[in-house]
């Protein structure tokens, strides 16, 4: 298992990290990149949707989460990524599809 | 083209599904033996063998899913949209963030299916492909839905 702890950590916090970047944007306006599918481009700053279309903010969200996950696993010493309880990974997991469920429930009224 | 995507990205989903569910069912309840009845028997497989294939299909489908996804921006939530299927729009919206959510769980859920299994990681494991099950079952069911809507809802 230690040989592979830091797995421990990417997916521990990629779905945390997400969710958490998703929220951001939800409540700022504010993404990493959008891609404009009319367009077939990404930009990083916010193009008029009478020209470019709607964004797709979603890849955005991935690459954020893919990158600090990826990060914090290089860098959390393997000993360290080892000792993490196994039990968090899926408990903070479903606990991030339970804070999804709940935000997005918004549009079953 | 984009019909080619979608029908692979449906028969893959179709496959992760059904290896998915056999390894949920499997670590369930320790199996009979010999194993009597269709669920006994559903569930009396040899579940390690179905998790490189299910991380492998899990990873192709997303990538499908991902490159499908401007299509339904442009094509398909405008229509929703315009039929103010406020609620179709929202299952696809967590079907994407359920389907990031069971990307990030990958790694983790195939260093705890490796063999030998141990059996203080049996919760874990459980957990995790129970968890990934129902990420998987519930965009199935999504991407029927929403692939099918203009039949479902004339």
């Amino acid at each position: 298992m230690t040989q592979y702890a830091q797995f421990k950590i990417f997916s521990l916090l990629f779905g945390a990290a997400y969710v958490a970047l998703f929220f951001y944007s939800e409540r700022t306006g504010y993404a990493l990149f959008r891609y404009y599918p009319v367009l077939g481009r990404f930009y990083r700053d916010s193009q008029p949707i009478e020209t470019a279309g709607p964004p797709i903010l979603w890849y955005s969200w991935l690459a954020g989460a893919a990158v600090v996950s990826l990060v914090a696993s290089l860098v959390v010493p393997r000993r360290l990524a080892d000792r993490v309880p196994h039990d968090w990974i899926w408990l903070v997991n479903a606990a991030v599809l339970l804070v999804i469920i709940v935000y997005e429930r918004r549009w079953f009224y | 083209m984009i019909q080619v995507l979608l029908i692979v990205h449906g028969l893959l989903a179709a496959a992760l599904l059904g290896a998915v569910t056999h390894q949920a069912f499997s670590v369930g309840r320790k199996a009979k033996a010999p194993p009597q009845g269709f669920v006994e028997r559903f569930r009396g497989v040899n579940s390690p063998t179905f998790t490189n294939a299910i991380v492998l299909l899990f990873f192709v489908t997303f990538i499908l899913g991902s490159l499908l996804y401007p299509r339904y921006r442009i094509d398909v939530r405008p229509m929703l949209e315009d039929l103010q299927l406020r609620a179709a729009n929202g299952i696809f919206e967590t079907k994407e963030h359920f389907a990031a959510v069971g990307l990030g769980v990958l790694p983790v859920y195939w260093l705890f299916w490796r063999p030998p299994l141990k059996l203080e990681y049996a919760v874990t494991r459980r957990y995790l492909t129970w968890m990934l099950a129902f990420v998987v079952w519930w965009n199935f069911l999504t991407g029927e839905v929403l692939n099918n809507i203009r039949g479902l809802f004339p």
